[in-house]
């Protein structure tokens, strides 16, 4: 068939040379001629460039084997930097990695090994990363505004990660590197962030796994966080695709061993590594002083106590070495049932009540013994809690009454699927039932769920002092969920972040969700799989999208905590419980007495350079004004805003306890229990809820009060910036939230100028704030899927099709076109 | 401090008004009350409107709830709150007030019971403790009645509503609004939006443009070619007048091919109804309908204007079904609320107006050509697409004048049947085509927060503006009754005299009124509401316009002709559908499939723009939208009025909480620059600080006035 092509691809074909074969060089991209596809595309001006340095390359020699057998320009930035860093620890590298292949030096294997350890060098890996397999010319479709073009590199899968090294990687600019992950690349994707693989067989699409008899000619990976990669591999030698396929199947898909997380190879190359600050403040909640610090934090150290029972776990694995129960609660209670049926306490409203949760005895039908006795410990346990001081306890059964794990897996894996797309025609076809796709996923139903399971719950404890029971099989699930939800809904402190970071340690880490299973990291069952974690960052989102000025953190900082469940060098999100961290820990190590020095994802400079993490920080948070005067002096060096119009109208709390009546109390007692059975009918509590809701939201907002979302239809939202950020499609140039915020950081800059003017003294805190807008402002029109679809931005324009190319004539009349072409661009 | 949008219009706290007083006049005037209206109640009303009923009611549904009084009279049903006077600065401000025609549907509540009114044979059996209107804006008002020996009082407003509305099928024009504040106004406007009611005004708009082949043609000054035409239009320089007689001859309605817009790169966007089949033109009548659609481009691309976009009957339905999901007592449940949005068809007609708009500001400034956009009628989504290719295309035009007189050159001048569309006049062919493309607007405005200099209360504002009959802008089906009812041509003799045109005597004085008088309806407070904050004019710098290209007329035949339809382009054999196939552009769009958007065959059929736009691929100014699904919101602030649950702080208050800090400081800094060194003081006068609204406003509209000729 006869192409006619349009006047740019001309132009590509008026600088290509009869020398320079597009694919043998490995390097550049490729024009379209050779190939049957039209995808490999590029505009005239990149693709001169591209050429010239496939030139530039070829002249050395014929085909090379591999790039880093010869000395090579660093392919990335940093590359200089990660070698100087890989030199200072040589000595610990070396006593790791080097010892297994010490016997062999000087063996092909041994030599191999050196070519990796050079490989990784410039691909910027951590340390302790191996090469287990590679691919060299691999084609990286690169979609852009529907049309396609195809980047040659190599294809590696090392035990961290599987690494695209494209040759073009050095044309990124300036701008783009700045909010540049530093462990994880713009083409890495680690192993236990891949979903699915899919290979393309004669255009035929097949979900991969087990041992395969034929291989792919196209490869296609979906991502956790919702890339998706093509590779194509019908230019790769047939030895290095069976490799490499078989390599990233078996690395990504089979059940692995907890000790073979690449955790803790790395852990151990990087332990000589001068540990930065771990802590950040954050609260980590695994000694008795954090607990105790909480309690008083709250004031609920009247009538509740931090104990230490399960130090060195004892008692029960399942707990964390510490935690918090009734004051009353005698201690041999709490060994009675590994831990089941205790009420442990997760957080002290400003009236008083608490929030508990607990899990539930296990329950076992034919032994009559054992349930009489679980029965008259609960009892116990019950009548414990219901003296007073503590007055009625509501108990909130959420494994019965609300969303079970299995409609959350399947909403969640319908959901994703609108945005896993491989091509823009899928896209489109979605496109037009868009509101019905979204709705049948249910998703964001389940969203709404947990903000109003919450918002009830906030209600029983802001309106009708009642202390809450959250009751689960084993309180590690939709109990971490909905307590942290109520948390960052009542306690100001939870929306900072150092704050929300010790919420997700306190109720999440220690609370013994089980990170493990439910991301299925070790790949040993899809049916754990539940995306809780995830599903409580989207209702933080939606909260975060109702009422920005409330929060410290951006939604970015959201999208990239969500990103860093699947990063294995932090070991935040690769345990199940806190016993299994400190224990398993200890076993990997065999000999070494020494702890393995872990990291935590709240140390966000190992991902981040200290600009990126700008874009964390929400500039508009302000901070609660403080009446104390010595006090605002302090906290003026913590970077944070402070409002300088007097806060006539926000009294200080307006919506504390607007419900509350002095005989609410009285009555409760008297009534006791039998007020709490009544409140359990779900017409009243509807009302109350009703009632409740109304009444918060007819008042004015005070940020550092209560918080409650709008949980109305046409509120609850599709989280934008994680869902769509890698489709080109979404992407609007110059406009969305990026154009307000640069705005907006604008506009604070001036306000510190002028502040600082009106205060005559010079101050330190301007700086931090100044340098936002230059991160933004480097370029006019930011996209609006800023920061993270920058690199697709350069090739996106206007593609208007026309069915008249082909009527149209010969290539000639569309070069006379041209000349005709009036210039716009160089005025 | 923020109060969020409590279901009004406008983020302005709800002040009580002397708040000791009205707390007097509450306690001490409820019975005087109960017998005769207050003067002050009477004053509020317009010359020539009668109060045929009203009882006392507390307004209910919003917060605070607010006492006052529900009136009703021969022209609207109004509410004014309890200390409240109409002030004499804004005359029509109407946050209460819901002119007969636009209520579109009445409740009654007692009790449990609730029935609705304006059915014919819905009689009122009970005496109502709470009423509720609907109005077809979205807005709802919901006022209780106060009990206590007032109950047949709430019995009569209602009944009179009830009559009243019934007989005012026909629009009512209010009437004699002071001149003396009228002529005041319009003397305080800064830069007015011309109204293109002369040959001046085009003229004007004309060198503004740059289109230097273009001439103002007078052809229509009597409004004998066409009646829903302009006066005047622009025409390219070399055609002579008998020739665009002729010429519009041969087109529907007599609307031919005119100059809608010049792009500064050099191409022409014009607009033209549909050709006139049944005529048979000779060989020179061809020659210069051709010549008119070429306007001396050698690359001419027809677009189809309906392919693509949703039917008249369509939008009416879409905007229907729309409202009723849009009610308070929606039966939609909140988990199906989605796939009911997407059931009333409303934003996917949204989405395919902006990617049509999108598609075709991409045709004018790829190359430099003349694009002709053609519908039958030439008075609804011409002017849809038109306004909506110059807002994405220009930054001139989505400045607060620019955009204001982009509607009325391309909607009122242009005859968009307002009078029909909104349903006014009760007949068939209603279709809000306007409130579309409103709500295209606003898409963009979500979408480019940053580069509109009005906010969505301006949208708002005009969007309920067009059912308020005050001026005549909305009022009237074409130009022609416009100027008839205003007086403007009186004696013909003037017609040769077009620089003389005498301000008609005091007859008709809302004649020189135009929506525009925004101070008419909204206090000051509010119009400062129509800046937006947000705006960076930083993003549109005023050198990127291109030189005018030297050789600008091409003489000869076009060398390409293009049918753009089914977002594809077709060569097309001639301009004209006479010469050898009658009926070609009648037949091609329809049976054209849409090019199927695979991304190969997209590839293949690229269209590539010039290839030195390089690295930076899009020319400054122009705007791409996002069109998908997920991009294309539901403007809850409009649509959701009557919703006060949906609501509550709505936008953040943060751009212009900021604003005011910004301004809290300005003047903090003002105050002290005597003690401040000189140097000091030259810095804060620094362009870049100025962040006021008002003064950004003035400063572009300088940039503007002085801009490229």
């Amino acid at each position: 068939m006869r192409r006619v092509l349009p006047e740019w691809s001309l132009s590509l074909k008026a600088n290509l040379r009869p020398t320079d074969p597009p694919a043998a060089s490995g390097g550049g991209v490729v024009s379209g001629c050779g190939f049957p596809t039209p995808w490999a595309r590029a505009r005239s001006g990149r693709g001169e460039r591209c050429q010239r340095r496939s030139r530039m390359r070829a002249s050395p020699g014929p085909q090379r084997p591999w790039g880093w057998a010869e000395p090579q320009p660093p392919v990335l930035v940093a590359a200089a930097a990660a070698g100087a860093r890989a030199a200072a620890s040589a000595p610990a590298r070396r006593c790791f990695l080097g010892r297994r292949y010490a016997g062999e030096r000087g063996s092909r294997r041994w030599r191999r090994h050196q070519g990796a350890q050079a490989l990784l060098r410039v691909v910027r890996a951590p340390r302790g990363e191996q090469l287990l397999c590679e691919a060299s010319t691999v084609l990286k479709y690169v979609q852009e505004d529907s049309c396609q073009r195809g980047i040659y590199g190599k294809l590696v899968c090392t035990d961290f990660k599987i690494a695209f090294l494209g040759d073009d990687d050095s044309a990124l600019d300036n701008d783009e590197t700045q909010f540049k992950n530093k462990v994880i690349g713009e083409n890495d994707i680690t192993l236990h962030c891949v979903d699915q693989i899919y290979g393309v067989f004669d255009e035929k699409k097949k979900t991969l796994f087990g041992q395969l008899k034929k291989y792919p000619e196209k490869l296609i990976i979906h991502c956790k966080d919702l890339r998706v990669f093509h590779f194509c591999l019908r230019y790769t030698k047939e030895e290095e695709v069976k490799r490499i396929v078989s390599g990233i199947i078996h690395h990504t898909q089979a059940p692995k061993l907890l000790k073979r997380l690449f955790l803790f190879s790395y852990a151990a190359a990087a332990q000589n590594h001068a540990a930065t600050d771990p802590r950040n403040h954050t609260v980590m909640f695994d000694t008795l002083k954090d607990w105790c610090w909480e309690l008083e934090r709250t004031k609920g150290s009247v009538k509740y106590k931090a104990v230490s029972v399960n130090e060195g776990y004892k008692v029960c694995e399942r707990l964390p070495a510490y935690f918090v129960v009734p004051t009353p609660l005698p201690e041999e209670d709490l060994s009675r049932f590994q831990g089941h049926g205790i009420p442990l306490w997760c957080w002290s409203c400003h009236n008083g009540c608490a929030l508990l949760k607990m899990s539930a005895l296990p329950k076992k039908e034919q032994d009559d013994g054992l349930s009489q006795m679980q029965k008259s410990f609960l009892d116990g346990i019950y009548k414990t809690i219901h003296r007073p001081p503590y007055e009625i306890v509501k108990t909130e059964d959420l494994s019965s009454n609300f969303l079970s794990l299995q409609d959350i897996q399947t909403a969640y894996s319908k959901f994703k699927q609108l945005f896993l797309i491989d091509n823009s025609t899928e896209f489109w076809d979605t496109d037009i039932k868009w509101f019905s796709l979204l709705e049948s996923s249910s998703w964001l139903d389940i969203i709404r769920r947990c903000l109003k399971k919450a918002i009830e719950i906030t209600e029983c404890l802001e309106a009708q002092n009642v202390n809450v029971l959250l009751l689960e099989e084993n309180a590690s699930d939709l109990c971490c969920l909905v307590s942290s939800l109520v948390q960052v809904m009542m306690d100001p402190h939870c929306r900072t972040r150092i704050g929300f970071q010790s919420l997700v340690q306190k109720e999440w880490i220690m609370g013994g969700h089980s990170f493990l299973d439910r991301c299925n990291h070790l790949r040993q069952s899809d049916k754990e799989e539940v995306p809780v974690f995830l599903l409580f960052l989207d209702c933080v989102w939606q909260l975060v999208h109702q009422h920005p000025p409330a929060f410290d953190f951006t939604e970015t900082y959201l999208t990239v905590l969500s990103d860093s469940l699947y990063i294995p060098i932090f070991s935040t999100f690769f345990f199940n419980s806190p016993h299994q961290k400190d224990n398993v820990g200890r076993e990997s190590q065999d000999t070494q007495s020494k702890p393995l020095n872990l990291l935590t994802v709240w140390d966000w400079s190992v991902q981040f350079e200290p600009k990126a993490q700008m874009l964390l920080k929400n500039p508009l948070y302000v901070e609660k004004p403080k009446l104390d005067k010595g006090q605002r002096k302090g906290t003026r060096f913590k970077h944070q805003r402070q409002l300088s119009l007097p806060l006539t109208q926000s009294k200080s709390s307006p919506k504390r306890g607007f419900f509350r009546e002095e005989t609410d109390h009285l009555i409760k007692n008297l009534l006791g229990k039998r007020i709490s059975k009544l409140i359990n009918s779900s017409d009243e509590l509807h009302d109350n809820f009703r009632e409740f809701y109304d009444s918060w939201h007819s008042k004015p907002t005070d940020y550092h009060g209560l918080l409650l979302p709008h949980i109305e239809g046409p509120e609850i939202k599709v989280w934008a910036q994680r869902y769509l950020r890698w489709i080109p499609e979404a992407q609007i140039l110059g406009g969305g939230r990026a154009a307000t915020v640069s705005k907006l950081l604008e506009m604070m800059e001036e306000v510190e100028r002028l502040q600082e003017k009106i205060d005559a003294r010079p101050h330190g805190q301007g700086a931090l704030l100044a340098e936002a807008p230059l991160l933004l402002r480097g370029s006019a029109r930011l996209s609006a899927l800023f920061p993270f679809a920058l690199l697709q931005r350069h090739p996106s324009k206007p593609v208007l099709p026309t069915s008249g190319w082909k009527a149209l004539g010969d290539e000639e009349d569309l070069a006379k076109r041209e000349d005709e072409f009036v210039d716009l661009g160089d005025v | 401090m923020w109060w969020g949008g409590r279901g009004q219009s406008f983020n302005i706290a709800p002040q009580k008004e002397e708040p000791e007083m009205g707390c007097v006049q509450r306690t001490g005037m409820l019975e005087p009350r109960s017998r005769q209206l207050d003067g002050h109640v009477a004053s509020g009303c317009l010359p020539g409107e009668q109060i045929l009923a009203w009882a006392p009611g507390v307004r209910k549904g919003l917060e605070p709830e607010l006492p006052g009084t529900l009136i009703c009279t021969n022209l609207r049903v109004t509410f004014q709150p309890c200390g409240w006077q109409r002030s004499q600065e804004t005359p029509l401000s109407s946050e209460y007030d819901f002119a007969l025609v636009n209520i579109g549907r009445l409740e009654a509540v007692s009790g449990l019971s609730r029935v609705q009114l304006l059915r014919p044979g819905s009689p009122l059996k009970f005496i109502p403790e709470e009423i509720l209107i609907h109005g077809r804006d979205f807005r709802l008002l919901r006022v209780a009645f106060e009990a206590g020996g007032l109950e047949p009082q709430a019995f009569q407003v209602t009944m009179a509503i009830v009559q009243a509305r019934a007989q005012n099928s026909q629009v009512q024009q209010y009437a004699g609004i002071p001149l003396s504040k009228a002529g005041q106004s319009s003397g305080s406007r800064k830069p007015p939006v011309p109204l293109l009611e002369t040959s001046e005004d085009w003229e004007a708009e004309r060198k503004k443009q740059g289109a230097r082949g273009w001439r103002v043609s007078t052809v229509n000054e009597r409004f004998d070619i066409a009646t829903s035409l302009p006066r005047y239009f622009w025409v390219p320089k070399r055609t002579l007048d008998s020739e665009v007689r002729r010429a519009f001859g041969h087109f529907h309605q007599g609307r031919g091919p005119r100059l809608s817009w010049h792009h500064p790169g050099g191409s022409d966007l014009l607009r033209c109804g549909g050709f006139y089949t049944a005529s048979d033109p000779n060989k020179e009548d061809i020659r210069a309908v051709e010549s008119m659609l070429q306007a001396g481009h050698s690359d001419v691309v027809l677009v189809d204007t309906v392919d693509e976009l949703p039917s008249l009957a369509d939008v009416q339905l879409a905007h229907l079904r729309l409202r009723a999901l849009c009610l308070p007592d929606s039966s939609a449940a909140e988990e199906k609320w989605l796939s009911a949005l997407e059931g009333t068809r409303w934003l996917d007609y949204v989405r395919s107006c902006l990617r049509k708009a999108s598609d075709i500001s991409v045709l004018v400034t790829s190359r430099v050509r003349s694009v002709v956009l053609q519908e039958r009628g030439d008075r609804d989504f011409n002017g849809l697409l038109s306004s909506l290719v110059q807002l994405l295309s220009v930054p001139e035009a989505r400045t607060l004048l620019g955009f204001q007189s982009l509607v009325q050159r391309e909607w009122v001048a242009a005859g968009h049947p307002f009078l029909t569309r909104l349903g006014v006049t009760g007949a068939s062919e209603e279709a809000p085509v306007f409130l579309l493309f409103l709500d295209c607007v606003w898409q963009l405005l979500q979408q480019f927060p940053a580069e509109f200099e009005f906010s969505e209360f301006f949208l708002l504002a005009l969007h309920d503006s067009a059912r308020v009959p005050d001026t005549l802008t909305f009022l009237r089906d074409t130009p022609w009754e416009r100027g008839k009812q205003g007086g403007q041509f009186n004696s013909y003799t003037q017609i040769y005299n077009p620089g003389y045109c005498q301000p008609p005597a005091g007859n008709s004085v809302n004649s020189q009124l135009s929506v525009w008088d925004w101070d008419l309806r909204y206090n000051s407070e509010q119009i400062l509401q129509f800046h937006n904050p947000g705006y960076d004019p930083e993003h549109c710098p005023d050198s990127w316009l291109p030189r005018q290209q030297p050789s600008f007329m091409v003489p000869g035949p076009p060398s390409s002709v293009w049918l753009f339809s089914r977002g594809a382009l077709t060569p097309l054999n001639q301009l004209c559908p006479w010469r050898d196939n009658p009926s070609l552009l009648a037949v091609s769009s329809r049976w054209l499939p849409r090019a199927a958007i695979s991304s190969e065959s997209l590839a293949d059929q690229e269209w590539g723009l010039p290839s030195h736009w390089g690295a930076c691929p899009l020319p400054p100014g122009l705007l791409l939208p996002g069109y998908l699904g997920p991009q294309i919101r539901l403007w809850r602030r409009c649509y959701l009025r009557g919703r006060p649950e949906v609501q509550k702080g709505l936008s953040a208050p943060t751009i212009s909480g900021l604003q005011d800090e910004l301004s809290h400081l300005q003047e903090l800094l003002r105050k002290w620059t005597p003690r401040i060194s000189p140097e000091d003081h030259s810095k804060k006068r620094d362009p870049n600080t100025i962040l006021n609204p008002a003064e950004i406003t003035v400063f572009f509209m300088g940039m503007a006035e002085g801009g490229p000729e």
